[in-house]
C-alpha cells in the first residue's frame, strides 16, 4: 500500500508546458479521479508518475520513496490507448502477465474474463473496441495490484461493462489499494471517487475530497423586486465566489454553507430566497470555465 | 439484510450524508431492528457502487450520534439501548424534512404567518386526537 505523493511536478515538452507545478497527494486505499478537458495534462501525469516520462522538474514519492523496479511488480496501468498486441489471443495475453507478475492470480484471471464474458482464444485484431478495453483491464486486476492507474479505463465499455469496472475498482479499494483513475464522465467519478483533482492547462484548478467540496459549495438565489440591488457589501464577502445578477434575480455562488448568506439576502429585501445544492458536475464546470456553463466542456473531456 | 439503501450520486447532497440519512430513518422506522447487523463497508460499497471510504464515514458517524455501534471483527450493529435513541433518531430525521419544507415554502415567498398556517392545518390533519 502507498501514499503517493506528487510535489511540484512541471514537464515541458519542447516550449510546451503539459504540466505545470502540479502538487497532488494521493492516499492510501482512496480512490482517486483525475479529471479535465482534452488535453489537460492528466496523460502526462500518469506517465510521470509511472516513470514512463521524465519530469522536468519535481518529485513523485510512494510512501516517500522515489519509484524504483521493484515497485512496479505491485502497479497495474492501463493507459489510454491500448497497448494489446493484435496478433496475439487473450490468453496470451494473460501468459504474458503471469510470466512478468509474481502476484499473477490465474484463478482471478480466470474470473474476470468469464464477468467480461470474453473468450481468450479470439485475437485482439477480431476484437471491438470494448474488449479491447476489457482485456486491459482484466490484466491489471488480474495481478491484483496495491496500485491502479487507469486512464479513461472505461472507454468503450457498454454500460453493464461500465459498471462493472467501477466495481472492480471499489474492491480493491475496499481491499487498500490505491487507484487513480482519469474520466471525462463525472458521473463515474462522483460514484467511486472520494478525492478528486480537476486539471487545465496543465495546472491543478480545484482539489479536494468530493464529499467536502461538496457540501462547501451551494447557490444560493434570491429573487429582488426591483433591478436595483445593493450589491457593495456582497462584493466584500469572503464567502461568495460568484456573483451573478440577471435583473431581478442575484445567484451568489457561495463557500459556505448558505444558509448565513440566504438570510442577509433575504434582509435585503429579496422576496424569494432558495439554496441550491451543487453537484460535481456544476463544480467542475465552474472551476473549468467559470461564467459560460456549457454542457460541450465536459463532454470534450 | 432487509433495509435496502439507494444513493443519488449526482445530487449535490454528499453520499455519505444520504446514507446517514437514510439508516436513520430505517431505524426510526423499526426497518432496521436494534442489535441488528448492518452489511459490513465493503459489501454495501460494492451493492451501492460507491467509493469505500465514503460508507465508512458513514458508519462512524453514525457511530459517533450513536445509532449503531460496531464491534472490531464482527461488524456493524443498529445499537440496543431502545426506544430512546430510535426517537432521536426520529427527531433528526424530521428535523431535516421540516427544515426542507419551512425553506422551500420561505422560497417561494410565504410570509412566516402564511407558513405557521399551512403547519397548523398539516398538524390538524395528522394530529385530529390532539386537538
Amino acid at each position: 500500500m502507498s501514499t503517493i505523493s506528487i510535489e511540484r511536478l512541471s514537464k515541458s515538452y519542447g516550449k510546451f508546458l503539459a504540466v505545470d507545478d502540479v502538487t497532488i497527494e494521493i492516499p492510501t486505499g482512496s480512490v482517486f479521479g483525475l479529471l479535465g478537458p482534452n488535453g489537460a495534462g492528466k496523460t502526462t501525469t500518469f506517465k510521470c508518475l509511472l516513470g514512463l516520462a521524465r519530469a522536468t522538474s519535481g518529485v513523485i514519492r510512494f510512501d516517500g520513496h522515489e519509484l524504483t523496479p521493484s515497485l512496479f511488480e505491485s502497479i497495474s496501468y492501463v493507459p489510454e490507448r491500448s497497448v494489446l498486441y493484435e496478433w496475439m489471443n487473450g490468453a496470451e495475453h494473460l501468459e504474458m502477465q503471469r510470466r512478468t507478475f509474481k502476484r499473477y492470480d490465474s484463478k482471478r484471471a480466470k474470473q474476470l474474463m468469464d464477468l467480461f464474458k470474453l473468450d481468450p482464444r479470439k485475437s485482439v485484431r477480431a476484437m471491438s473496441k470494448g474488449m479491447r478495453t476489457a482485456l486491459a483491464i482484466v490484466m491489471a486486476f488480474a495481478i491484483n495490484p496495491e496500485t491502479l492507474v487507469l486512464d479513461e479505463p472505461t472507454s468503450g465499455l457498454d454500460p453493464v461493462n461500465q459498471r462493472a469496472v467501477l466495481n472492480l475498482i471499489i474492491e480493491s479499494a475496499a481491499q487498500g489499494a490505491t487507484i487513480v483513475l482519469s474520466s471525462h464522465q463525472i458521473g463515474q467519478v462522483e460514484r467511486a471517487a472520494d478525492h478528486l483533482a480537476v486539471l487545465q492547462n496543465g495546472r491543478v484548478i480545484l482539489a479536494g475530497a468530493v464529499d467536502d467540496l461538496k457540501s462547501d459549495r451551494k447557490i444560493v438565489e434570491g429573487i429582488f423586486p426591483s433591478e436595483t440591488i445593493a450589491l457593495d457589501g456582497l462584493r466584500r464577502d469572503s464567502r461568495i465566489e460568484r456573483l451573478d445578477q440577471s435583473g431581478r434575480i442575484l445567484r451568489l455562488t457561495v463557500k459556505a454553507d448558505g444558509g448565513g448568506l440566504a438570510e442577509t439576502l433575504s434582509s435585503m429585501g429579496a422576496q424569494s430566497v432558495r439554496i441550491v445544492d451543487l453537484n460535481l458536475e456544476d463544480i467542475f464546470l465552474n472551476a473549468v470555465a467559470p461564467g459560460s456553463q456549457t454542457a460541450d466542456v465536459v463532454e470534450a473531456g | 439484510m432487509p433495509a435496502v439503501f439507494t444513493v443519488d450520486p449526482r445530487s449535490g447532497v454528499p453520499i455519505y450524508l444520504q446514507l446517514i440519512e437514510q439508516v436513520k430513518r430505517s431505524v426510526a422506522l423499526g426497518v432496521l431492528a436494534p442489535g441488528e447487523q448492518l452489511p459490513t463497508v465493503k459489501q454495501l460499497a460494492v451493492d451501492l457502487t460507491v467509493n469505500p471510504n465514503t460508507v465508512a464515514r458513514a458508519y462512524r458517524d453514525l457511530e459517533h450520534d450513536a445509532v449503531i455501534e460496531t464491534a472490531p471483527g464482527r461488524g456493524s450493529f443498529v445499537r440496543a439501548d431502545g426506544v430512546a435513541k430510535q426517537t432521536r433518531a426520529a427527531t433528526d430525521v424530521a428535523g431535516e424534512a421540516v427544515t426542507q419544507a419551512v425553506r422551500e415554502a420561505k422560497s417561494l415567498g410565504l410570509p412566516a404567518a402564511g407558513v405557521r398556517e399551512l403547519f397548523e392545518s398539516a398538524l390538524t390533519r395528522w394530529f385530529p386526537e390532539e386537538k
